[in-house]
């Protein structure tokens, strides 16, 4: 071929590709779309293995639990219709709906039994291991095929709690590879490439009815603005975790609504208490005292949250709405800090991407430090290590947490024994003596005012300062119904069962 | 006559040699400065809220508790049996993974540069062919002003007009949702926008020198047609620069281009790497290192060959 017919071909090409792009269609058929951040070769379809939203959304699709969290992070019935204690909260005895597998086998109570013991197998790694290691597996056993009997080794009349947890998924007795996951969920798993699309496909039989959406399809669009950009051209109908900013921008275009779940995540501060300078209560103080919440809520989450008053879980059970706000007062904070002797004192303030608040807040919290005496400097470092390094080194570090049943809360990360969750070095063998009441008695009364009281100490000498609870925020195709604004982890929030588009 | 192939047969052959040891140097440098990084493969995939038991179970099952050079021993004696390992993240092949990437990249480098290529020339040779008239001037400021818009505006300016105003073409390809051809479009306008004025302005500076060349002049002199002196004569010489240049470029694209992977949520090597290194996943990792280095050698022989063919009096080889 000559050079010119080359040219020419190539010229030639180059105006006719996009123009026959143009006329091609986006592929068959028309699934339910929702877009998540995704960790690209991260993702897993083990249900008991769920480090990210988006696998514990697939999971949620093809799985079931036994019970699922409210909005108020009460349990709900699932697979289990209903549950009884004994006397001694050791024993439950569970009841299970007559419900089957994708693959035609029936849910029985081996399968539970199977599915909690793989749980708390350290081998797999679950994160939900923590929730049932204190069950007695010699002990638990199935009653019939729909019953079975949990015992644990302590009283905990919380139980049902623990399993409504991500990661506490049921699946069929005696499976180890996930690869091709079997569930009970309203969708039937057809297709996965990690990093790239899973592809579901109605499970017609489920027992709550089969869903409205004949597939549903999870793509992973880690880009805000690309999630974004996909939900208002149509090609997502869900578009999971916009900033405030995002959700704002959602707000004045008719293509797209907004569903905010209110102080659905808390952001912290953690001070580490056991180490300087926070070792000295006068600076924990002068930091409480020393930041603006109202600011930071209005700065940073442009208003969607509410200042946070160094409690964990607003709004959900057992969260003690009488407790005062904590309001600034400069003056008292400078004070703390003269007492202190560290007037001028340089601290850097860790923070990362890892959250997309972290790095915005930190800014604005160093400027209003500075007003009280603390010269605030904020370093970032780098997101997939951030939550070790600040665990293991951390002096003064953002951090949040997203909605957890108050109990649990405790049960898995402020008790002593709790290992996982050490971002402030406090340790107060009083909470566990605390805890241990409230799970151990059937007296709600008396829960309540111990689960109070635990909250009490963590706010006022944990290190661990709540500034603000945000709005977790989705944005969904105006044309989509079914899909509820919700908090992460409970029953509703990325449930598509009745999600409908058009 | 049949020295000059064999010469550059022993030194496309002595290139491959260097290539390769460079690439066992760099294998070194990766899988040391990966290890360095702060976290493992085990802490990543488990989550901030893994109890160290937990961690240090993982961290046996995936091996990492072995030392490190005897890790990058098994995989250098994976590797001369051809076999890449596999992912400690997902344990699916490290070929298959790399390998389903590259395809959506080298399909995105392909299509920027038949678009890239012929606008270049058309542009560099305009341009060079009349150095400092009006059109020389508009589009050599077009081209400065194009290479000078960052390429994540540029997609987000794009995606805003054609696809969320006119709905012509889809904003991203979902993370492989969407596999049309037409997915592709904004991407590598993207692309060919970034690469036009640095490609052509190449081209232009080639023309302008070889235009005025003593011999092209003489050429013009002898009576040759003008499209035969252009053609024949002052391209190929214009070429030999802007080969160097356009083997940087398509490197560079091989090599994943992370913003536009990430504006279009497209799943192409860049990403790919990205979230490898992320995952402190050392195989998949390695794999990519073997990629781009395989990429850039075999890029830049391509160059040194066509140019060979281009003007084979010149030493490019060498």
């Amino acid at each position: 071929m000559s050079r010119r017919a080359l040219l020419a071909g190539a010229l030639g090409t180059a105006v006719a590709l996009p123009l026959a792009a143009c006329g091609g269609s986006t592929g068959g058929g028309e699934p339910l779309r929702v877009a998540f951040p995704a960790g690209g070769s991260r993702e897993s379809l083990d249900p008991h293995v769920l480090p990210l939203y988006v696998d514990q959304a697939r999971a949620k699709a093809c799985f079931d639990t036994l019970t699922g969290w409210s909005q108020e992070m009460t349990a709900q019935p699932r697979l289990a219709q209903s549950w009884e204690p004994d006397a001694t909260g050791r024993r439950w005895r569970v009841r299970l709906r007559s419900t089957r597998f994708h693959d035609g086998r029936p849910l029985t109570a081996a399968d539970v039994l199977y599915s909690f013991r793989r749980i708390a197998d350290p081998a797999t790694t679950g994160i939900a291991a923590a929730l049932f290691t204190g069950l007695d597996f010699t002990a638990s056993r199935a009653v019939s095929d729909t019953e079975l009997e949990l015992v644990l080794g302590a009283p905990n009349f919380l139980f049902p709690l623990s399993w409504a947890a991500p990661g506490a998924e049921i699946v069929p007795h005696g499976t180890t590879d996930f690869s091709r996951p079997v569930g009970t969920g309203a969708f039937r798993f057809v297709s996965f490439t990690p990093g790239g699309p899973a592809r579901y496909a109605a499970n017609e039989g489920h027992w709550a009815g089969a869903p409205p959406s004949s597939e549903l399809e999870f793509v992973p669009i880690d880009d805000e603005d690309a999630r974004l950009g996909a939900l208002l051209s149509g090609q997502v109908a869900y578009a999971h975790d916009l900033t405030a900013a995002s959700a704002a921008r959602l707000e004045g275009d008719g293509r797209a609504r907004v569903l905010s779940a209110p102080t659905s995540a808390n952001q912290f501060l953690a001070l580490k208490v056991d180490r300087p300078p926070f070792s000295d209560p006068r600076l924990r103080e002068a930091v409480r005292y020393g930041i603006d919440r109202e600011a930071l809520v209005r700065v940073v989450l442009l208003g969607r949250g509410q200042p946070g008053n160094d409690l964990f879980g607003r709004g959900l059970q057992y969260y003690p709405s009488s407790a005062p706000p904590v309001v600034r007062d400069i003056e008292r904070a400078r004070t703390l800090v003269r007492e202190a002797g560290a007037g001028g004192l340089a601290l850097e303030l860790q923070t990362s991407g890892a959250d997309p608040v972290f790095d915005a807040a930190s800014s604005l919290v160093a400027e209003q430090l500075g007003e009280v005496g603390l010269r605030v400097t904020p370093r970032v470092l780098p997101s997939e290590a951030y939550f070790r390094q600040i665990r293991q080194r951390g002096v003064f570090s953002q951090l949040s947490n997203g909605a957890l049943p108050i109990p649990d809360y405790i049960g898995r990360r402020s008790v002593t024994t709790a290992t996982s969750y050490d971002f402030t070095g406090y340790r107060n063998p009083e909470i566990d003596r605390l805890y241990a009441d409230a799970v151990g008695t059937r007296d709600e009364t008396a829960r309540t005012a111990a689960l109070t009281r635990i909250q009490e100490l963590l706010r006022d000498d944990s290190g661990g300062l709540v500034w603000a609870s945000r709005d977790w925020n989705v944005g969904i195709a105006a044309g989509l119904g079914g899909v509820e604004s919700a908090r992460p982890n409970t029953s509703a929030w990325a449930r598509f069962d009745t999600a409908r588009l058009g | 006559m049949l020295a000059a192939p064999r010469r550059g047969t022993r030194a496309a052959g002595a290139r491959v040699l260097v290539a390769l040891a460079q690439f066992a140097a760099v294998s070194v440098i990766v899988f040391a400065m990966t290890s360095l990084l702060p976290g493992d493969a085990a802490e990543i995939v488990l989550g901030r809220d893994a109890t160290p038991e937990q961690v240090a179970t993982l961290r046996t099952q995936l091996g990492l508790d072995r030392p490190l050079p005897e890790r990058f021993a098994d995989w250098v004696g994976g590797l001369l049996h051809g076999d890449l390992g596999r992912s400690l993240v997902t344990g699916q092949p490290v070929a298959a993974e790399v390998g389903g990437r590259l395809g959506q990249t080298a399909l995105l480098t392909g299509l920027a540069l038949i678009m890239l290529v012929p606008l270049a020339l058309g542009a560099g040779v305009l341009a060079g062919r009349r150095p400092g008239s009006p059109v020389d001037r508009a589009l050599t400021g077009v081209l400065v002003a194009a290479q000078a818009v960052p390429e994540f505006a540029l997609g987000l300016v794009l995606v805003a007009v054609f696809s969320l105003q006119l709905g012509w073409l889809p904003a991203t390809a979902a993370g492989g949702a969407f596999t049309g051809a037409e997915v592709l479009v904004l991407p590598v306008v993207v692309l060919v926008t970034n690469h036009l004025g640095r490609l052509a302005r190449q081209i232009r500076v080639g023309v302008l020198d070889t235009d005025r060349a003593e011999h092209v002049v003489h050429l013009r002199r002898l009576g040759l047609p003008e499209r035969v002196v252009l053609w024949r004569h002052v391209l190929p010489g214009a070429a030999l620069p802007s080969i160097q240049q356009l083997a940087r470029i398509v490197d560079s694209m091989l090599g994943g281009v992370v913003v536009v992977e990430a504006l279009f949520a497209l799943p192409g090597v860049g990403s790919g790497f990205v979230d490898a290194v992320s995952a402190r996943d050392l195989p998949v990792v390695q794999g990519y290192a073997l990629l781009y280095a395989a990429t850039t050698i075999g890029v830049n022989l391509v160059a040194d060959l066509v140019s060979a063919r281009l003007l084979p009096h010149r030493e490019v080889l060498g």
